[in-house]
């Protein structure tokens, strides 16, 4: 390393130890002899998940969906293998043993047969599958979902100026990366269960309430009998099928006992077999007893659907706590062995790939990505600090032992203890991305609003990349579009068509441009042509909210709710009494359009250095032959910078998309909140969009999430706060999560020094009422070092958005584009 | 642009503002830089902030060329813009009348003005825009240069103006001022940031252009007048000039024991060198290379006598932020 990278974060210091061989294994040895039996394989497709979904499905035609679904993960848990693993203290996966995926016929099993081919040879996250398991799949699993999935149902549904802006017309399959769908690669957006009722009641008392219930029906009713009774009958039969899967760890754990010879396995071996045979079923007892009952309850939800980023954890630092407590006061838990059940957790978690099996749902999850996300901090359902013990003990494993597993988020707020926040930034400059942070400040009050009540969102807890969630209260779980404004700003300059689809109309025609006299004719093209897309995504949302409750149900997820054991009616259901259903709509490319209109605006109406013709000569040429006015475009005023020429430009947008929802969400009766989040979905965006006004080349990423276009923000970190904050319309409730990147080199935080100044950073950040904030402390040369070496840098993990990911796992497109963030470095 | 004008009171010339800076003086710090300085250190990492008047650069790297671009030379009225062989452009310094039309001409800012005429209220509504990082991190405004002095009404004012603004302020100096300028800006400062380079006079005269007596005389009656001033001592350590436990034991023994005073040793860098190359300058001091070992003696050395030191881990990068990528890693 040269003199001026010579600040390392800690985890390029790991890495620079691990390369000439030096491990530090110390306190851990047992998870890392787990970790390093899997660490560095591709994954592999287990299919037995999809097996026994459709055999049973294939037996239950014409039954009541909850009824089917509950059946099937019956039939699924009493048949799949159960495994104990070497070393391990936690019992249950839901498939092979290593990294696997398993599949959800029920979604993409139209086309299982052709993904099967692609997987191993796929650039994004490839995983093996033996021809054996493919054959059957091929055989047997996939035509009986032909013609029966919810991704065909919507292709055929959607009216036709709708289906142009989403799929290929030809071949539905193809995303067009413009009004994109997310429902077809998920049954369920990011989701978290109300842990602690199992932890408390166990599947025992959540069954008996189940048959009380039943018990209690009106018999003469009809209503009570065609959908009540089904439900509840589900419930039932879900709750054996949880209780009958852990039993059979607990007979496999006692079997191996007995044959075991090392005396502290088989100890070891015997209680897992005790406490397998005691939760989920009944409540937790200890701290050990707690953990196992929280991971069997999420692994068979797992094996229940699949919902977007995998479903969160929850507040676990409060709802583990009484166990935690009771434990150590009764001298039967130190904190090493608190650390090493949750690692042993973690450790388990990494096993589990969440496979996408479609392409547009592997474009937008690069990395392998999940977010099984884990909260930490906040405030208690009182309003009062929540900080204990364990959310030290979390911040300081993910320190120790950053594993890209779970994904960790710390609530802030303007309270937050000093301490928390030191730690939190000590976590955050160990370099692996970890905690994301999640702003109480704006959310609390934001969710009161929308009609939560202080109790309820008090107690939210982070869901997949940004998300909040109150557990027993919001409902809304289709997936949602996410919408590519690049596009929209393309169909402007060539109206309503884009150069990659030809002479194709694929939009609303807003006239030639280079007719606009004034800055105001083109902004309303623009306004015209983004609300455009909006109305389609809606459309195409009203379609899914209805197609989903007919294609999907979740009776885990629904014995886990107040709101559907109350109302006795499955979570899909579009109609949840009481519920708050808090959907959203995704603006990618939001830098890459300020900028681009920015430019625009000064350069052609204002300044008037450029004819709209010369700009589209430009554009349509690539800029091949045309540098100066790249250059001159990229050195107009630029979001990030909090320059109020472009942040007002972005307000204006902004609001532009909150009008349109505050307008017409209700007639779909749910919340469609305006969100910044793009998962990796920015880099498969842009590949759709040819040369775009800020300078960016055809086909190159857009600017991704809240953030600055790559490049543009010179002012520093704290202008890029501010611009997000000058952009956003707090008048506004329709507003939701914004994801902000910041990425700082590590000698901006160094020593305790710099370790203060990332506190009063993140104070500021809470302050300003920004939602999300996730730093990536890294050099440069370390990126590019890993683009060489790939080799040597398979541990290396980077924030890519809302997770963090091996940097050697992610393709070179979203690779460059992570190198291509602007470094902030202290003068 | 009102480069034609002078500074004064109310008006000056700043080259850069700087936000987010890290080590400039407490918290998260605007770090507003003046043209102007009476030294000409062999090292200086800021060339383009020695002369008070505006001056033009060329980054070449960003230049895209006459064959595509070629705006700078069709703007010049003066000839001085001279097209090389290879299509790129070079300033014939000689027949530039500094009338900066160019500038406004450069489509990639290739070409780039240092010094640009503002109002104390202009640089101040810059500054106030991170006020909220201020109010939590303890930082605020912090004058650098060159030496800002060099413009003593103007940097008098910013600091009296910023005051009444509750903004923290800090004041970056060489020293090299009369002590009543000093003495003005002292009466509105929070903290000062006072470089002391070395203790010889002879090998001061040598490197800097000046040697230290007005320097040190400064400092002693800084911190006999101004015992409460929280004063932050800074030396850049450059080999072959102070990269000695005699020079720096010397200066570490010349500050031990005055009041309120901490110390900072700051590692060489090349990093400005690009912009000597911008300005048609050339950088005497090219080839001598710090190394790491000395500079953690020197500083352990400084740790013992002093008790503590400021910044366990300082700065190794250009004060002034780079256009050019750095020199060795390309970042
Ligand atoms: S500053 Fe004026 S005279 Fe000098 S090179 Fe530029 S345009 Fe020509
Ligand atoms: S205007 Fe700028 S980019 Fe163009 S030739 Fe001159 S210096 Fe180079």
């Amino acid at each position: 390393m040269n003199t001026c990278c010579e600040t390392l974060s800690p985890q390029e210091q790991r890495i620079q130890e691990e390369i000439k061989g030096i491990f530090n294994y110390e306190g851990r040895e047992r998870i890392y002899k787990i970790l390093n039996s899997f660490k560095n394989e591709r994954p592999v497709i287990d299919i037995e998940r999809a097996r026994y979904f459709t055999e049973s499905f294939k037996q239950t035609e014409g039954q009541p969906l909850v009824l089917r679904w509950a059946k099937a993960l019956k039939h699924i848990a009493e048949n799949i293998t159960v495994y104990i693993d070497d070393n391990q203290l936690i019992a249950g996966r839901v498939g092979c043993q290593g990294r696997y995926g398993i599949l959800y016929p029920e979604l993409d099993g139209d086309f299982l047969d052709l993904a099967l081919k692609d997987l191993p040879s796929r650039v994004e996250s490839p995983f093996n599958i033996s021809q054996a398991d493919a054959d059957l799949v091929i055989d047997q699993v996939g035509p009986y979902w032909k013609g029966k999935t919810f991704h065909e149902d919507l292709a055929a549904s959607l009216p036709e100026d709708t289906l142009k802006l989403t799929y290929d017309p030809k071949d539905p399959l193809r995303s067009r990366f413009i009004v994109n769908e997310t429902a077809s690669f998920r049954s369920s957006i990011q989701w978290v269960h109300d842990f602690e009722k199992v932890l408390k009641r166990g599947f025992k008392g959540l069954r008996e309430e189940a048959v009380e219930k039943l018990n209690s029906l009106d018999p003469l009713s009809p209503l009570a009998n065609v959908k009540k009774r089904p439900f509840l009958e589900a419930i039932i039969i879900l709750c054996d099928a949880v209780v009958l899967w852990a039993k059979r760890h607990s007979a496999l754990a006692a079997e191996m006992a007995k044959k075991e010879s090392d005396p502290v396995r088989k100890k070891e071996l015997e209680t897992m077999a005790a406490i397998c045979a005691w939760v989920p079923e009944n409540p937790a007892r200890t701290f050990h007893e707690a953990v196992q009952s929280q991971w069997f309850t999420q692994m068979f939800s797992r094996l229940e659907q699949k919902t977007g980023t995998v479903v969160s954890n929850g507040r676990m630092d409060q709802y583990f706590y009484p166990y935690y407590q009771k434990d150590k006061q009764e001298g039967r838990l130190t904190d090493e062995q608190a650390t090493e059940l949750i690692e042993l957790m973690w450790v388990g978690m990494a096993q589990f790939i969440d496979l996408y099996i479609s392409p547009t749902g592997g474009a937008f999850n690069e990395g392998y990505a999940h977010w099984e996300a884990v909260t930490v901090g906040g405030q208690t359902r009182t309003g009062l600090d929540a900080t204990n013990e364990l959310t030290y003990i979390f911040l300081r494993s993910k320190r120790e032992f950053p594993l890209n597993y779970p994904d960790l988020a710390a609530r802030i707020h303007s309270r937050s203890p000093e301490r928390y926040l030191y730690e939190v930034a000590e976590t955050i400059k160990e370099g692996s991305g970890f905690p994301k942070l999640i702003n109480d400040e704006e959310v609390i009050p934001l969710h009161l609003s929308k009609g939560a009540t202080f109790e309820e969102i008090y107690d939210y807890a982070v869901s997949g990349c940004s998300e909040s969630r109150m557990p027993n209260r919001d409902t809304y779980t289709s997936g949602c579009a996410y919408i590519n404004f690049a596009a929209a700003l393309e169909m402007v300059l060539y109206n309503g068509r884009m150069q990659i689809y030809g002479d194709e109309q694929i939009s609303v025609p807003t006239g030639d441009p280079r007719k606009f006299k004034t800055w105001e004719e083109f902004w309303n093209a623009f306004i015209t042509q983004q609300t455009n897309f909006i109305k389609h995504a809606f459309i195409q949302q009203a379609l899914i909210i209805e197609l989903r409750a007919r294609h999907f149900a979740a009776p885990l997820g629904s014995a886990l709710h107040d709101l559907c054991m109350k109302n006795m009616i499955d979570l899909h259901q579009p109609v949840i009494e009481g519920g708050i259903n808090l959907g959203y709509f995704e603006y990618i490319g939001y830098g890459t359009v300020i900028d681009s209109l920015a430019a625009i605006r000064k350069l052609v109406f204002e300044e008037k250095k450029l004819t709209m013709d010369q700009l589209l000569k430009a554009l349509e040429a690539n800029f091949e032959g045309h540098e100066a006015i790249r250059q001159m475009l990229m050195n107009s005023p630029c979001y990030g910078n909090s320059d109020m020429y472009a942040d007002s430009i972005a307000k204006g947008i902004d609001k532009a998309a909150l009008e349109f929802t505050k307008t017409y969400a209700k007639e779909l009766g749910v919340h469609l909140d305006l969100r910044y989040v793009p998962f990796t979905s920015h880099v498969p965006f842009g590949k759709v969009v040819s040369a775009t006004p800020n300078g960016r080349k055809a086909w190159t990423p857009l600017a991704d999430g809240a953030s600055a276009s790559h490049g543009a923000d010179v002012n520093g970190p704290t202008a890029i706060l501010l611009s997000n904050f000058n952009s956003k319309n707090y008048d506004y409730r329709e507003r939701a999560a914004r994801l902000l990147n910041i990425k700082l080199s590590p000698r901006c935080v160094a020593g305790e020094e710099g370790t203060a100044k990332l506190v009063s950073f993140i104070r500021t950040w809470c302050d300003l009422k920004l939602w999300h904030i996730q730093f990536n402390i890294i050099n440069k040369e370390t990126l590019l070092a890993a683009q060489r070496e790939p080799e040597k840098y398979r541990g290396l993990l980077v924030r890519v958005a809302g997770y963090s990911a091996y940097f050697v796992d992610l393709s070179p497109d979203l690779q460059n584009d992570i190198i291509a963030r602007t470094e902030h470095a202290y003068v | 642009m009102g480069h034609e004008k002078r500074s004064d009171d109310k008006h000056g010339f700043v080259f850069n503002i700087q936000r987010y800076s890290l080590h400039d003086g407490p918290g998260i710090r605007t770090i507003v830089f003046l043209k102007g300085c009476p030294l000409r250190c062999q090292w200086c990492s800021n060339p383009e902030s020695q002369k008070v008047s505006p001056e033009v650069a060329l980054n070449s790297r960003k230049c895209i060329g006459t064959k595509e671009c070629g705006f700078c030379a069709r703007e010049c009225r003066d000839g001085a813009i001279i097209e090389k062989d290879d299509g790129q452009i070079r300033i014939d310094r000689n027949a530039c009348s500094e009338c900066f039309r160019c500038v406004d001409a450069c489509p990639s800012k290739a070409m780039t003005l240092f010094g640009r005429l503002m109002s104390v209220d202009e640089v101040l509504r810059n500054v106030e825009a991170d006020g909220i990082f201020y109010g939590r991190s303890g930082g605020g405004m912090t004058l650098s240069g060159g030496e800002p002095l060099m413009q003593p009404g103007f940097a008098r004012e910013l600091l009296k103006e910023a005051r009444r603004r509750r903004i923290n302020t800090s004041l970056e100096t060489c020293g090299f001022v009369d002590w009543k300028v000093l003495e003005a800006a002292c009466f509105h400062l929070d903290t000062i940031l006072f470089d002391i380079k070395s203790m010889d006079p002879v090998k001061h005269k040598a490197f800097t252009g000046v040697t230290n007596e007005l320097i040190l005389d400064n400092f002693e009656r800084l911190c006999r007048e101004f015992p409460n001033l929280s004063k932050r001592v800074r030396t850049p350590v450059v080999p072959g000039f102070n990269d000695t436990m005699e020079e720096i034991g010397a200066i570490v023994d010349f500050i031990k024991g005055r009041p309120n005073i901490e110390y900072e040793m700051l590692a060489y860098h090349r990093y400005g060198q690009p912009k000597y190359e911008y300005l048609d300058r050339v950088y005497t001091l090219s080839d001598v290379h710090l190394d790491d070992g000395r500079m953690s003696e020197l500083r352990g050395m400084a740790k013992e006598r002093l008790g503590k030191l400021a910044l366990e881990n300082e700065p190794t990068e250009p004060r002034v932020r780079m256009e050019a990528p750095c020199a060795t890693c390309g970042s």
